[in-house]
């Protein structure tokens, strides 16, 4: 059996209209559906890969990776049997894993993990979150390849120089560095998460034994983020400055293909600053409420005795019930402004309507008409009651064309000369009209 | 840098900021640091406004929790007690600013979670019977509806006294102003005392169980005048605000409220104590 299958990048080539991107992704139906051990067998294979320098697995060391993630993963004597064949096959389907070696039926295949494949296990493995040194690293690494591409911007004479010397470098090299430092943002927002939740755990779990450790996570992750926007703040600027001289370069060179490149590469660059302003205003939020909330909750209930008072309280079960007051003046009113009102018109009858002036209009006879129109038809070569009928009918709506057929049927008779058979069959004018026919309809000689 | 205190009450009231804060605390709104330019307004000019207020038979509070709220203690000024679902909602509230599980989300909550929490603590039937105690005979789901429209008409009510702020998608952040709601159990050695000073000082009214109980049919029986008056305000705007002339300001307005207040009180006093406890 052969099939086509629609190339991969056709989502992926025209992402500017989320619209359509996303209808792609919908007619294409894509979906991901992974178990615990799917993603454990991609994570073996992945390990087993980079520890083996493996470029490919054979489908005999696919088969053995499996049976030894199941043996992990499986508590002895669960009864449940999982089949490397549909795991392999989920994972194909899925464009997980990919056969690499093009040999058809000819022998057993080789297979390597996807792109997609690899993102997911890295994404689960990996911590790979911004720290002051690696956003330093990456930043650095930044200005330095952007040097050469100043210079060849520089030196750059004809369209294939801007393209091969400024454009390429900016969308490859320079774009995958940028896409590294938003990676590891990702991250680091990952880490925000669980460290918030880690507080309220610690909180709930230690309450007043909790407030040094938790100032001190604070602390530690405020360091960080300040730390970050520093480097960010500094870096960015001296890269945006030398994207700038090529933006300007390229503009004066009318090369739009590299201005265009460069105008993308610096909107990255400032989705990286912003991600830094965003974080460091939430986190200040956060920040300033853990603090109140440790000053003005747990350092004065220690013994955590408020909450329990105050649910007996609510509950009527200790004490007796209160209100609170509130000041509550009622707001000042303004008087509206007198309208003086003009002078009212008489009440009068209402004029009639003069008579419409009168059209003469032809009236129609509509079974003249009828009559036209099968004269026309027999005209036209209709001979049988069934093609009249038909030619007379088509244009009506199918709810009409029963009512019509027996008004035809007499503007027939009337008009023509018709011959009928003894035995008279049934014949379909269309697909919900039978009528019985008449064999011969001709016009009559004295017309 | 930091702006000087300021030398006169009349530096205070030529600021930009204060007569939208004066307007603000006369109609009850708490006012903490997440406010701003208020805050600080009412940090540096505190000693001057103390007085100033002091005149209007009012005293300018500051909780050490870190918020400020004008409390009428005469009758120059008006003044009402929370209704009996505003009060119910502020502590359901109040007990999810104590509990440590916020902290997560930054103070921030849903309209679910202060149901969840209400129900689990006054117990599911107890928390309809209490937001529907004129009606003896109920249906399950209009008495649930009642309760949620109740619940969010206390909460519209409880963000305009700057105990909590609504967020999109029917999130709240919950405000240190919430911790008044305990305040009467904060003191675990002598409660009575506690509340006995809080009562003489006018922060509270205890509500009397035994008071006559109100018309049946009167469903609005917490909203009191000023209540209608300071929704019309939100409607007005502005323009208002700026006109002279309180012709209600003569009238004393608690007399009718307290009334009311207490024939509510009176029947949520009664479906919580014949709720037996989870």
């Amino acid at each position: 059996m052969s099939y086509k299958r629609r190339p991969l990048a056709a989502v992926s080539n025209d992402t500017s209209d989320p619209h359509r991107t996303l209808r792609a992704l919908r007619e294409r139906n894509v979906r991901l559906e992974l178990e615990t051990a799917d993603l454990c067998f991609l994570a073996a294979l992945h390990l087993k890969a980079r520890d083996g320098q493996l470029s490919a697995f054979d489908e005999p060391a696919l088969v053995e990776v499996f049976e030894q993630v199941v043996a992990a993963i499986e508590p002895p004597g669960s009864g449940q049997k999982r089949r490397p064949t549909a795991a392999i096959r989920r994972l194909r389907e899925q464009r997980l894993l990919s056969r690499v070696d093009g040999a058809g039926v000819l022998r057993a295949g080789e297979y390597s993990l996807t792109r997609l494949a690899s993102a997911i296990v890295e994404f689960f493995l990996e911590d790979e979150s911004l720290t002051r040194e690696s956003l330093t690293l990456l930043t650095r690494s930044l200005l330095g390849s952007l040097e050469p591409v100043l210079a060849a911007a520089r030196g750059a004479s004809t369209a294939d120089d801007w393209s091969r010397t400024v454009s390429a470098p900016l969308r490859i090299t320079i774009a995958e560095l940028l896409s590294g430092i938003e990676r590891r943002q990702r991250g680091f927002d990952l880490e925000q998460e669980s460290l918030q939740r880690a507080i309220s755990e610690l909180i709930t779990a230690d309450w007043f034994g909790a407030i040094d450790r938790c100032q001190t996570m604070l602390e530690a992750t405020s360091q960080t983020l300040r730390e970050l926007n520093q480097v960010l703040l500094r870096d960015t600027h001296e890269i945006q400055s030398r994207l700038q001289e090529i933006h300007d370069l390229a503009a004066d060179a009318h090369q739009e293909e590299a201005a265009l490149v460069v105008r993308g590469t610096s909107d990255q660059i400032d989705r990286v600053v912003a991600w830094g302003s965003a974080r460091q205003r939430a986190w200040s939020e956060y920040y300033q409420y853990v603090h109140r909330y440790l000053r003005e909750v747990v350092r004065i209930d220690p013994t955590r005795m408020l909450v329990h008072r105050l649910r007996e309280h609510l509950a009527g079960r200790a004490g007796r019930p209160y209100a609170l007051a509130v000041a509550a003046a009622p707001s000042m009113q303004l008087l509206r402004p007198v309208e003086l009102l003009g002078e009212r018109p008489p009440v009068k009858r209402r004029r009639k309507p003069e008579e419409p002036e009168v059209v003469d209009v032809d009236a129609v006879d509509p079974e003249r008409e009828l009559e036209r129109s099968v004269r026309s038809a027999v005209a036209e070569g209709a001979d049988r009651l069934s093609t009249v009928t038909r030619h007379i009918t088509a244009g009506l709506e199918p709810d009409q064309r029963f009512g019509s057929a027996g008004r035809v049927v007499q503007a027939v008779a009337r008009v023509c000369r018709a011959e009928a058979g003894r035995e008279r069959p049934w014949v379909a004018v269309d697909d919900g009209l039978l009528i019985e026919d008449w064999v011969s309809v001709r016009a009559r000689e004295s017309e | 840098m930091t702006k000087p205190a300021f030398e006169s009450l009349a530096d205070v009231i030529a600021d930009e900021a204060f007569p939208d804060l004066d307007l603000a605390l006369r109609r009850g709104r708490h006012v903490d640091r997440d406010d701003g330019p208020w805050y600080a307004l009412l940090s540096d000019g505190q000693a001057h406004l103390e007085v100033f207020y002091r005149r209007y038979g009012c005293e300018l509070v500051y909780k050490s929790d870190g918020y400020y709220y004008l409390l009428p203690t005469a009758n120059r000024l008006g003044r009402r007690h929370l209704s009996p679902a505003e009060m119910l909602v502020g502590q359901g509230l109040t007990l999810l600013y104590l509990d440590p599980s916020t902290v997560q989300t930054g103070g921030v909550v849903t309209r679910e979670q202060l149901l969840a929490q209400l129900a689990n603590v006054l117990g599911p039937e107890a928390l309809v019977r209490s937001l529907n105690p004129k009606r003896r005979r109920y249906d399950e789901r209009v008495a649930e509806e009642t309760v949620r429209q109740k619940v969010a008409e206390a909460i519209r009510r409880l963000a305009a006294l700057g105990f909590v702020e609504a967020l999109e998608d029917g999130q709240l952040r919950l405000r240190p102003a919430l911790l008044r709601f305990a305040e009467p159990v904060r003191h675990a050695t002598a409660p009575d005392a506690a509340l006995t000073r809080l009562i003489a000082a006018g922060e509270l009214v205890l509500t009397d169980p035994d008071a006559a109980e109100g018309d049946p049919d009167d469903d609005a029986s917490s909203l009191d005048p000023s209540d209608n008056d300071e929704a019309a305000a939100d409607d007005d705007g502005a323009a208002e605000e700026g006109a002279a002339g309180a012709a209600e300001d003569d009238a004393p307005p608690t007399e009718r409220d307290e009334d009311e207040a207490a024939r509510e009180w009176d029947a949520l006093g009664r479906a919580i104590t014949t709720e037996e406890p989870p």
